[in-house]
């Protein structure tokens, strides 16, 4: 029975052995604050400050702080809510859709991916707020009853998004919740002090019993089936905030399947541009390994030829649809004033990943350090491109127009990177990074199998 | 402590929540207040007009004022004025900002010696100083000033004849001087001629700029629409050429435009007037004229010095000879040349030959008029005595010498000389910085005055507004100064105040019926003529400078000369032509500019004799190769709006004073100045100005925008089923094939409104009503609009009415730049069908699509469409916008969360958000009285656009109501239909199909902006017919 002896393993006073290797290795990450740590942290907090003060010298007075140009009503806040709800996908696609496929290569990532989702999901949601006109008038999108009787538009698009949003950031924070229990146990065992308490309190009287296991993993498959649909529906509603306008470049059922993949690419990406200094800092090689990296790199190839066929696509559809303003948007999206937009994009997304066609570069750690981030910032600038050059070329041509954001955009835009790092660094100190339980499990698993094979 | 009750704690409870409640009020308690006395004729929340006449220019419209409450909130034109009949030009419209200016002066103000500044002062101690400094020695003081209307002139008179006074100058900077002395010459009578266009069936414009900055804009707006009304004429009706060096808005609207060399208008007028003698035009006085002053008249000459082909001259003057009813307008302030007067007289010459003197061309017997006394010349002789310090006292009214004369002439440097400058003046400009003591006086709205704008007609002027500041009239200030002087100037003055004067002056009219009616409006007497054609002889003006393109300083369309640039409305709305707000350009060609190497935006340094100035270029297809032309009107250095003080940036002038580079020197025949003088050497400088520009391209892309249709492919259409309706319009790039119904040229371009469309409407509209209540009953009303592309000039005066109308705020320069502009009434303009090309890398907007010599000018004003299936409802999420019952696409801004998708998915761009809180807190004090208290004041953060004026159908319903019937056709008029000067624009109830917008819809012109789109608007688009050029 793994399931006892793992539930022995995690008594403080265990014998040494693979299990408390396991321990010591991954709740060594929690422990100690270096300086370079608190350098980090501080950083990121200063942003997030600064984002913040712009944030509210923006709402006193008004969004003209922005570069917004008419016709340009949407400028970087929506462009980076795309982003971040992007990035939010990986998570759960890595916990809930891999572990249904019983991908067992998940376990070293599946942690980190959750967490960043959880955090996205936050960052996003907050540019919702920041991008509206009316920031204290904003709960007029929830429906409840009121005694302005005022309802909701249920076909708008961004109504959709409401609800799309808030789902996935209820399903993520209550899944990766549920994931953490096991090991907000082991470190509620090895805690003292502050610590002690907050983690008591976390682990819902988590023991460790069979019982206990035997709900828990029953609550992460259900969750993971109720989450896989989820993945899919989020970043289509988000799509659909621009399919289903009329605006040529936004116009398009390739949307959804599109945003999907592309958000899968980006959520990827940023796994690994997160997850590979990690490693080396605190030495995870152990456990995170070149079959995790070649894994993970086969999968941005995919997806980048998913989203490269998308963008061949948009441009084959402008063409055959015989429709000039829609060509016209598309022409001036490569050779227009955004030129340098969309072939950044095309680069970072399209052109680079196709390292990964060579085996040793899937393993290359530096090269899938600078590929995933160049597929981030490629990711960010598909947006721009969606978004701006779009907006920049409707069916009027006397009022085209053009976007520069501003630094108080820019600073917000900043901040939001400050944000999501500083949750990161917060919850490295706090939990592990990676599923110790799954770890072990598969440690175990492994050795069980070694031996029959011998 | 005594133990809490319940009545205790309710005390307690309702105490401290009011005083929370009153801790959250503002320091600023505006109260209601009713009247303890109500006045008889008011009704509260019911409008007060009063009938009055506007003083922005020297047209004289008629006005009728719209007052709420004692505050006038909107001007509309009077429709028994026989000049506007009711309709007004955007200068007018936005004159209102005058009452309530921040420049405006509180009271007195008096130069302080020793810091420089002005301090107030008393008004008692104010006219007494102005009588001491002028009772020392009467003759040594001087007047000087533009028109302060008719009766104040006459005042102004008397008391320089009272006092003795050294002199009275009258200067005006566009004067009609030339004209005066030109109409002297040729027909013996120093008289304004008038004239009539809708009589015309061919029009030459030689640059009077008839449509624009002419010599009666609106009144000939309206009666070239009317003499073109292609519903009435099937032929086409007028046809309008012009003749001059740019596209200029009249030039847009014509059919036909000579590109000549500016200064060359005489000798092509005595050239069209050969040929069309030659044809047969003029009879026996043409025989005598072609051995007189046209013997030395060839057409090949004057084609060589207009710079355009022989065989257009020859064609046009033809064609003069055979029209029925031809008509020539004299050269503007544009083209006043050294050699002005000769080009005049050439001009009324012409008018002689074809037979409009008389008919078309009115000469009236004179009155005396101040404007009919302005003279430069005089100004001159003023400057230089006062360079001779042969002036002590200069009082100056009604005009801003200081901005609007040449730097060249040192008005200035001759002030020091000057001993003491007094300014009446209402708000604060250039001359008032230099002035010792300056005499506040009321806005127009706020004061008594009259004027007499030309023979026969006279304008009262009557007060609607209680002085908001401590002012007073000119007249009353200067019966102070009289009273102040002693007994002996007092008994030579009117007794009594300036309102018992212009009683007097008025007395032998019926003043109530009068005061009712705006005015008195008698035709003017014909002029005895003495026609003699011996003194006209066209030469070139010779043209001083050294450079080698001609300086064209034309007047700005909404600026005007310079008075218009306080008013931030017209600064705000864009120039018709070039869309440019908020700064001065220097218009050049495409090749000039090729060969300066710059492009739009890159600054110039532009220099000539007189001076020197920077400015932005703005390259274009419609302007001559040796020609650069910069607008008057900017350039101050005073003012909130008028200079950058507005912007924290106090004395920086905005744009350029083009005055400044222009010397001193006159007309040799009439003394009138000469804005055509210079040649200008231009260089680039490499620096480069974001322009604020509010038109991204001229080129539609054969998009369906500003259709055009021609002359014969509507009529083939309008004659037989079957017939090719397809016409060379823009149709092809929809994809729509020949329906083959043939009904009229456009047609596939064009969905008419359907009462079928309303029942989906209507199902449409229930997915959207509240918890699924179905609407009650069906209305009576569908709003439509229609709006005639071949009657609109572009002239911009719906943009301002629209303006005032809805409190739409001014958003200023720096917003301009990012086209944040919150106009919901926008006029595109289009060249031609233009074509999908495929511009690269450029960040700027697009090239002008303008070819010299060739107009296809469309102008397509562009304002929300009410769509029947509106792409911003349904992405709205919180229905802040939706589909009322009446067809409207209604806004709520309470609801408004600032989304901001209705607008990214509108395909014409006309809502507007607010990005900041403009009305609150960039509009300064007291500009706020002017808001209509009909409409919402939108806060930043929340989309706003066109509702056809929501509320002026409200307040319909409820008159309509009170009669217990529907609002009858012609009831509501949006402002923009108001004040149409061409009567461009139709409002009404589509259902009713008897109504006039019904009966316009149904016109084969007809179409919808973006049909594809299947949008359904509610404004269906006349399509503008293209009449071709004028054959012989």
């Amino acid at each position: 029975m793994p399931a006892m002896s793992l539930a022995g393993a995690m008594r403080p006073a265990d014998p040494p052995g693979a299990d408390s290797q396991v321990n010591r290795d991954l709740l060594r990450v929690m422990e100690g604050i270096s300086p370079g740590y608190l350098l980090l942290l501080a950083a990121t907090v200063l942003s997030v400050v600064a984002a913040g003060g712009v944030w509210i010298w923006q709402v006193y007075l008004g969004l003209g702080v922005g570069g917004y140009a008419h016709p340009i009503f949407w400028g970087v806040y929506i462009v980076t809510f795309v982003f971040w709800v992007g990035i939010a996908h990986a998570g759960t696609l890595i916990s809930a859709i891999l572990y249904l496929f019983r991908a067992k290569w998940r376990n070293a990532i599946n942690r980190s991916a959750e967490a960043m989702t959880v955090f996205a999901v936050l960052t996003a949601a907050q540019f919702l707020g920041i991008h509206v006109g009316r920031i204290w008038k904003s709960y007029f999108i929830l429906p409840y009853p009121n005694q302005r009787g005022l309802w909701v538009n249920f076909r708008s698009p961004l109504e959709w998004d409401t609800f799309a949003i808030s789902t996935y950031a209820t399903i993520s924070i209550v899944f990766f919740f549920i994931g953490l229990l096991p090991d907000i146990a082991i470190a509620r065992d090895r805690a003292r002090g502050l610590r002690k308490l907050l983690y008591t309190a976390l682990a819902l009287g988590w023991q460790g019993t069979a019982r206990q296991w035997k709900s828990h993993s029953r609550a992460v498959l259900h969750l993971s089936g109720l989450a896989t649909p989820l993945v899919l529906s989020v970043h289509s509603v988000v799509s659909w905030d621009f399919a289903m306008s009329i605006v040529p470049g936004w116009h398009a059922t390739i949307f959804a399947p599109y945003f999907v993949a592309g958000a899968i690419f980006s959520g990827f990406a940023m796994v690994l541009t997160v997850m590979i200094p990690v490693r080396r800092i605190y030495g995870l090689e152990a456990y995170i390994t070149d079959y995790h990296f070649e894994n993970m790199t086969r999968f941005l190839l995919l997806t980048s030829w998913i989203v490269g066929y998308a963008y061949g696509f948009e441009y084959f559809v402008a063409w055959y649809s015989g429709v000039e303003a829609e060509q016209t948007a598309f022409w001036l999206r490569a050779f227009g004033p955004y030129w340098f937009s969309t072939w950044t994009m095309v680069f970072c997304n399209v052109i680079a990943p196709q390292l990964f066609w060579f085996k040793r570069l899937r393993t290359h750690v530096p090269t899938i350090f600078v590929v995933s981030t160049l597929i981030n910032i490629g990711m960010w600038f598909e947006r721009y491109v969606i978004i701006i050059t779009s907006l920049g070329r409707e069916y009027d041509p006397a009022v085209w127009g053009i976007y520069t954001p501003t630094w108080a955009e820019l600073t917000i835009f900043a901040g939001s990177f400050g944000f999501f790092a500083m949750l990161f660094l917060l919850f490295m100190k706090l939990f592990p990074v990676i599923a110790i339980s799954e770890v072990k499990e598969l440690v175990i698993h492994e050795r069980a199998h070694s031996g029959e094979a011998h | 402590m005594p133990e809490l009750h319940r009545r205790n704690f309710l005390k307690l409870a309702g105490a401290s929540a009011g005083a929370t409640a009153a801790a959250g009020c503002s320091d600023h308690v505006e109260k209601l207040i009713p009247y303890v006395v109500q006045p008889e004729e008011i009704t509260p929340g019911n409008p007060v007009i009063y009938a009055s006449t506007c003083t922005e220019c020297s047209v004289g419209c008629g006005l009728h004022v719209k007052t709420r409450e004692g505050r006038p909130i909107k001007l509309e034109g009077n429709p028994q004025h026989p000049i506007n009949a009711g309709r007004l030009c955007a200068r007018a419209q936005a004159s209102i900002e005058r009452s309530f200016s921040p420049d405006r002066f509180h009271g007195p103000m008096q130069r302080d010696p020793a810091s420089g500044a002005l301090r107030p002062i008393g008004w008692d101690e104010a006219l007494s100083q102005v009588a001491e400094a002028l009772g020392r020695n009467p003759a040594r003081a001087h007047l000087l000033g533009g028109d302060p209307g008719d009766s104040a002139s006459r005042l102004l008179d008397r008391f320089a004849e009272a006092t003795g006074l050294g002199g009275r100058t009258i200067y005006q900077p566009f004067s009609s001087e030339v004209l005066l002395a030109a109409s002297e010459r040729v027909f013996g009578v120093r008289s304004e001629p008038l004239f009539n266009i809708e009589a015309a069936d061919l029009v030459l414009d030689f640059g009077a700029e008839m449509l624009d900055t002419g010599p009666s804009p609106v009144e000939h707006q309206r009666q070239w629409a009317a003499a073109r009304d292609i519903a009435a004429k099937p032929g086409g009706g007028a046809r309008l050429v012009y003749a001059g060096a740019r596209l200029s808005l009249t030039a847009s609207s014509s059919d036909e435009w000579l590109p000549i060399r500016p200064g060359s208008e005489g000798m092509l007028a005595l050239a069209l007037a050969r040929v069309a003698i030659e044809s047969g035009a003029g009879g026996a006085l043409g025989l005598g004229l072609l051995n007189g002053p046209l013997a030395a008249a060839g057409v090949p000459a004057a084609a060589k010095s207009c710079g355009i082909p022989a065989a257009d001259i020859t064609r046009l003057g033809r064609a003069l000879a055979q029209a029925g009813a031809a008509v020539a307008l004299p050269p503007g302030a544009a083209v006043t040349s050294r050699r002005a007067i000769d080009a005049n007289a050439a001009v009324l010459l012409l008018n002689q030959v074809i037979g409009a003197i008389g008919t078309r061309v009115q000469i009236p017997v004179p009155e005396r008029s101040a404007r009919s006394r302005a003279s430069f010349q005089s100004l001159l002789e003023l400057v230089q005595s006062m360079q001779e310090g042969r002036v002590d006292l200069l009082l100056v009214h009604d005009s801003n010498p200081a901005y609007s004369l040449p730097k060249a002439l040192g008005f200035e440097s001759a002030l020091s000389r000057v001993g003491m400058l007094v300014c009446f003046a209402s708000a604060a400009n250039e001359t008032t910085a230099l002035a010792d003591l300056v005499l506040p006086t009321p806005a127009p709205l706020e004061a008594w005055g009259d004027v007499r704008p030309r023979p026969g007609l006279r304008g009262l002027v009557q007060p609607t507004l209680r002085p908001l500041h401590n002012t007073r009239h000119l007249g009353d200030a200067l019966l102070g100064i009289g009273r102040a002087l002693g007994e002996q100037a007092q008994a030579q003055l009117p007794g009594g105040d300036f309102l018992a004067w212009l009683k007097q002056q008025w007395s032998g009219a019926d003043w109530r019926a009068a005061l009712q009616r705006g005015g008195i409006y008698e035709s003017p007497r014909p002029a005895a003529l003495r026609f003699d054609g011996s003194n006209i002889a066209a030469i070139e003006p010779d043209l001083t400078g050294s450079g080698n393109l001609t300086l064209l300083a034309f007047p700005h369309s909404l600026l005007g000369d310079g008075s218009g640039a306080a008013l931030p409305l017209l600064q705000e709305i864009p120039d018709p032509i070039t869309a440019v707000a908020w700064e001065s350009w220097a218009e050049i060609s495409l090749s000039t500019a090729e060969r300066l190497g710059v492009e739009l935006g890159d600054v110039l340094r532009v220099t000539t004799s007189a001076g020197s100035v920077e400015l932005a270029a703005f390259p274009r297809g419609g302007i001559r190769d040796d020609v650069i032309a910069i607008p008057t009107g900017q350039g101050h250095s005073q003012g909130h709006f008028a200079s950058k003080a507005g912007q924290g940036l106090a004395g920086t002038p905005r744009g350029v004073n083009v005055v400044d580079l222009l010397p001193p020197l006159v007309d040799h025949g009439s003394g009138g100045f000469a804005w055509l003088i210079e040649n200008a050497e231009v260089a680039r400088t490499g620096r480069h100005r974001r322009l604020p520009l509010a038109q991204w391209s001229d080129n539609k892309r054969g998009r369906q925008l500003g259709e055009a249709v021609t002359l014969g492919a509507l009529a083939a259409g309008a004659k037989a089923d079957g017939a090719d309706g397809h016409g060379d319009h823009g149709a092809k790039a929809n994809g729509h094939g020949g329906h083959g119904d043939g009904h009229g040229a456009v047609h596939e371009i064009r969905e008419p409104y359907n009462p079928a469309d309303d029942a989906a409407d209507a199902q449409y509209r229930d997915t959207f009503h509240e918890r699924g209540e179905a609407v009650a009953k069906e209305s009576p009303y569908r709003w439509g609009m229609t709006v005639d592309l071949d009657r609109c000039t572009g002239c911009s005066a719906c943009i301002a009415a629209c303006y005032v109308e809805n409190n739409i705020p001014r958003v200023g320069e720096d917003e301009s730049r990012l086209v944040r502009q919150m106009a919901w009434l926008r006029i595109d303009r289009w060249v031609g069908e233009g074509e999908a090309t495929l511009e690269t890398g450029r960040v700027h907007p697009a090239r002008s699509r303008e070819r010299l010599g060739q107009v296809d000018i469309r102008n397509s004003p562009m304002m929300c469409q009410q769509c029947g299936a509106a792409p911003c409802e349904p992405v709205c999420p919180v229905i802040a916008t939706y589909h009322n019952e009446e067809g409207l696409n209604a806004m709520v801004y309470n609801r408004c969360i600032g989304t901001r998708y209705c607008a990214n998915n509108c395909p014409y761009k006309v809502r507007r958000f607010n990005y900041f809180d403009h009305q609150l807190t960039k509009w300064p004090e007291p500009m706020e009285l002017a808001l209509n208290p009909d409409v919402t004041v939108r806060g930043q953060g929340v989309m706003e656009k066109c509702t056809f004026c929501v509320q002026r159908i409200q307040s319909a319903r409820q008159n309509a109501a009170a009669r217990g019937e529907n609002i009858a056709d012609g009831e509501v008029q949006t402002a923009c239909q108001q004040t149409c000067p061409a009567n461009a624009i139709h409002f009404g109830n589509l259902r009713d199909e008897n109504s006039e917008v019904s009966q316009q819809a149904d016109s084969p012109r007809g179409y919808h902006a973006l049909h594809v789109l299947n949008t359904r608007p509610a404004v269906t688009y006349l399509a503008k017919v293209r009449r071709g050029e004028v054959k012989s």
